[in-house]
């Protein structure tokens, strides 16, 4: 009886205080956490990868005209970087960020635009203008720049 | 108290391993989505062995506190007859000398190979229950070491590119409450349709009338609490203002009223 209290005493006296000082001090989390996530837009093609990978489905893309716009309603985000992964170009990421508490769940939202690429026949918007690109150079790669730029 | 500092080491490790500290996102059809790295293997050895030490000297610490004997023994007694009678699972089972373990009865994924020991005691009191579950941790502890030497580098992620529609799948597992089922039936564009779990927690909630049988109110809670139920805790909440350096707790009442205000 008295050697368990003894025992406790010591396991209790030997550790004291081990809670951390945050929110005071900042406590970042380990390389490779899934925190807030990010979009750089100049890198994103509007291929709508992300949007398939997605469980919580928050990603939206709509076509208006010659505007392909792509919106993340994070509000719903799990974070479980399955969109991260599945981006062809590496444009979203996730941040160490995780201190994302709001008052509007629309504060967390990214939202982008890029403009289409029309149909020289029909002259309907049909697919993103880097998309195009995209493949362009890869077709310029396989049968070079000057056949390429024959097909246009 | 103590228990939570031990765990805590654990759940870093686990935030470096999968990316979070709870939600760790690593299964998906076809396999896991992060390997374990050269430099993270010692760590986890590291700290399993640790933990295992401060577990073995809290153990050796309670196990003789006749405080806690006198408070916990026979209290919230469960027969092994009504343990089976309202198919109890995990630790409450075990803990009233009923030895089901899925990971034991019918072995999955690699516990074939890595086999654990039933740990049970027979009392059936929340005594009982709770030497199971500190001697489960370092069963736990063996188990880890024992998959980390058996294990071979290799592949972690099969080619799955199109899941067919109209499927159903079962599966069960040991987790830490007990056998937990899940049934998932598949529908259109590699999404699931219906999914529905049968956590251990539901089965292990009917022993609760029994095992409050003969007690006192006071007894109630620790009842309660010695199966472990997960119950959600978001009843208050704690609001921190780091410029002012104040706290503020909002009481379930105020949570719902600004809930319903948005």
């Amino acid at each position: 009886m008295l050697v368990s209290k003894l025992k406790e005493a010591i396991i209790c006296l030997k550790n004291l205080r081990v809670t951390l000082p945050y929110p005071f001090q900042p406590a970042p989390p380990a390389e490779g956490f899934r925190g807030r996530l990010e979009l750089d837009i100049n890198k994103c093609i509007g291929c709508g990868a992300c949007l398939n990978a997605c469980p919580p489905r928050l990603i939206r893309m709509t076509d208006q005209d010659v505007r392909r716009t792509i919106e993340f309603g994070l509000g719903r985000c799990t974070y479980c970087a399955r969109c991260a992964e599945v981006c062809p170009e590496r444009a979203i990421s996730m941040t160490k960020e995780f201190e994302l508490s709001t008052e509007d769940k629309k504060d967390l939202d990214i939202t982008a635009e890029l403009v289409m690429a029309k149909c020289g026949q029909c002259n309907t918007a049909y697919t993103t203008q880097r998309i195009v690109d995209k493949l362009m150079n890869q077709v310029a790669k396989e049968i070079g720049v000057e056949a390429a730029a024959k097909i246009g | 108290m103590q228990a939570w500092r031990i765990r805590e080491p654990v759940m870093w490790l686990c935030e470096e391993m999968t990316g979070n500290r709870k939600t760790y996102g690593m299964n998906l059809i076809g396999g896991v989505r992060r390997d374990i790295t050269a430099d993270q293997y010692p760590k986890i050895l590291e700290v399993i062995s640790k933990i295992e030490g401060q577990l073995k000297e809290v153990i050796s610490a309670i196990v003789g506190d006749t405080t806690l004997h006198l408070r916990l023994k026979n209290v919230g007694v469960l027969s092994p007859e009504a343990a089976r009678r309202l198919c109890a699972v995990g630790p409450t089972a075990r803990g009233s000398g009923v030895e089901i373990d899925s990971r034991v009865n019918h072995p999955y994924a690699a516990y074939a190979q890595v086999r654990p020991r039933i740990i049970s005691h027979p009392e059936g009191d929340v005594w009982a229950r709770t030497l199971v579950r500190l001697e489960e941790t370092l069963e736990s502890i063996r188990l880890v070491r024992q998959a980390l030497e058996q294990m071979n580098a290799g592949d972690i992620m099969a080619d799955v590119k199109e899941i067919p529609a109209w499927r159903e799948g079962i599966a069960y597992v040991e987790a830490p409450r007990g056998e937990s089922i899940h049934y998932v039936m598949t529908g259109p564009d590699n999404r699931p349709y219906r999914w529905r779990v049968r956590a251990p927690s539901y089965a292990n909630l009917q022993t609760v009338p029994t095992m409050f049988q003969g007690n006192t109110i006071a007894d109630a809670p620790i009842i309660v609490g010695s199966i472990d139920p997960c119950f959600s805790c978001t009843e208050r909440m704690e609001v921190v203002d780091v410029k002012t350096k104040k706290i503020r707790v909002y009481s379930q009442e105020e949570l719902r009223q600004m809930s319903r205000k948005r």
